[in-house]
């Protein structure tokens, strides 16, 4: 084992704090990766009508929005699943993931895609959300300084958890209703 | 780019996993990777299963059926678990303790049976399970032919093979993250004590700080930080016997 520290702990308080970013996976490539076996992907909207939000209330899910974009893996004309891309807010950070779900509903994997840290408020701000959508990944990793390793204690991943039995019930719903095809 | 199966390349995946994200980067052959991945998570998924107290079918749900006087046989990594949490109890007189308060002395694990002493007594390996399921995908990683590596549980980090990780610390009052060390060969480990933290749960006397550790394992990381907080003590002496250091900040 060896540790060099580049900040001494005495110091730690006066040190500049940084925001932090990691892409994991692009929505095609978590696509591709849950249904290997799918020769296309369609996208479908999904919307749910009143009812149907008060519905899911009912089951103690809230929809939060009524329109959820969902990709349908095929293979041939087979319905092999759905895949739902969501992003959640914690305190400091923002969380984009994917669920893979398969034909039968059950919940077949779920992909962290991105990881931003903030400096703190400014992850409210929907300008300072706005400068990463539609930012893909695939860059080669280069072993330095992009991987950098937060040690903290706090981050949880509840409001993922939340969004995937979220996600699961919407699809779910729509399953049923025909609204997936 | 011609990429041919021999072309050694990184990989860098997360999943939610432990209650936090779980992040996993691996340098290997191109055609191995992606697998070798794939099974660090299963591993990382297979210690929760066997080991979390809200798992129906775990060891430590079942030891919570049991009455007092009697004992259940346990599986191999529990075993090693719980053989740990055993050991820093005893040698921290007590400050490490996975009874959370319940019941300190109310268990014992003894050639892979944990035997229930007390009624009261509930475990909760959260301060020790986590760096130990990060020892375990590592492994993972390592018998599946990566030559580097390492693995990220919500701030429980051990890397392996040619690479300096740098680990930087967040900021848990104002946000942002600052960089505190580069790692090479070992694991790195922080918990945070305070109002509202669940660690709190470990600490007899209200204490505010974060505590760092670095031990070669990553099991030792993790269940050591609580020993640094609570003893207030960056020179334990605990800390020697597991190769480790220990930061206060």
């Amino acid at each position: 084992m060896r540790i060099t520290l580049t900040t001494a702990a005495s110091a730690l308080v006066l040190a500049p704090t940084s925001v932090f970013a990691v892409d994991y996976l692009s929505a095609d490539q978590a696509a591709k990766l849950m249904f290997p076996q799918a020769d296309r992907f369609e996208s479908r909207e999904v919307k749910l009508d009143a009812a149907q939000m008060q519905k899911l209330s009912a089951q103690g899910v809230q929809a939060r929005s009524a329109t959820w974009p969902v990709r349908v893996a095929y293979h041939g004309s087979a319905t092999l699943g759905y895949i739902v891309i969501d992003e959640v807010v914690g305190k400091f950070e923002l969380i984009s993931y994917a669920v893979g779900i398969a034909a039968d509903g059950a919940v077949r994997q779920v992909e962290i895609l991105s990881y931003r840290e903030s400096h703190g408020q400014e992850i409210r701000l929907p300008a300072w959300r706005q400068q990463f959508v539609g930012k893909t990944v695939a860059s080669t990793i280069q072993v330095g300084e992009d991987i950098a390793n937060i040690s903290g204690a706090t981050l949880s991943c509840k409001h993922v958890t939340d969004g995937v039995k979220r996600i699961v019930a919407v699809v779910d719903l729509a399953r049923r209703n025909g609204v997936l095809g | 780019m011609n990429v041919t199966a021999t072309t050694v390349a990184w990989v860098r995946r997360a999943k939610p996993l432990l209650g936090t994200i779980v992040e996993v980067g691996a340098l290997g052959q191109h055609a191995r990777v992606d697998d070798a991945v794939r099974v660090a998570f299963e591993a990382v998924a297979d210690i929760q299963a066997r080991l979390s107290r809200f798992e129906p079918a775990s060891d430590i749900t079942r030891f919570h059926a049991i009455p007092s006087g009697t004992s259940i046989a346990i599986e191999k990594h529990a075993n090693t678990v719980l053989m740990a949490a055993q050991s820093l109890r005893d040698a921290s007189g007590g400050i490490f303790d996975i009874t959370l308060g319940t019941a300190p002395e109310g268990w014992r694990c003894e050639r892979s049976h944990l035997h229930k002493l007390g009624d009261k007594v509930r475990l909760d390996l959260g301060g020790i399970a986590k760096g130990y399921a990060v020892d375990h995908a590592v492994d993972a990683l390592m018998a599946n032919g990566c030559e580097a590596g390492w693995v990220n549980a919500g701030g429980d980090v051990r890397v392996f093979g040619d690479t300096d990780l740098p680990v930087s610390l967040r900021d848990e009052h104002a946000g942002g993250v600052r960089q505190f060390a580069k790692l090479r060969d070992g694991a790195f480990a922080t918990s945070h004590f305070g109002h509202g933290s669940r660690s709190q749960a470990f600490a007899p006397i209200p204490v505010q700080a974060h505590a760092s550790v670095a031990a070669p394992l990553c099991l030792w990381a993790d269940a050591l930080t609580k020993v640094v907080a609570i003893s207030g003590d960056t020179a334990n002496p605990l800390l020697a016997r597991y190769g480790a250091q220990a930061w206060l900040h």
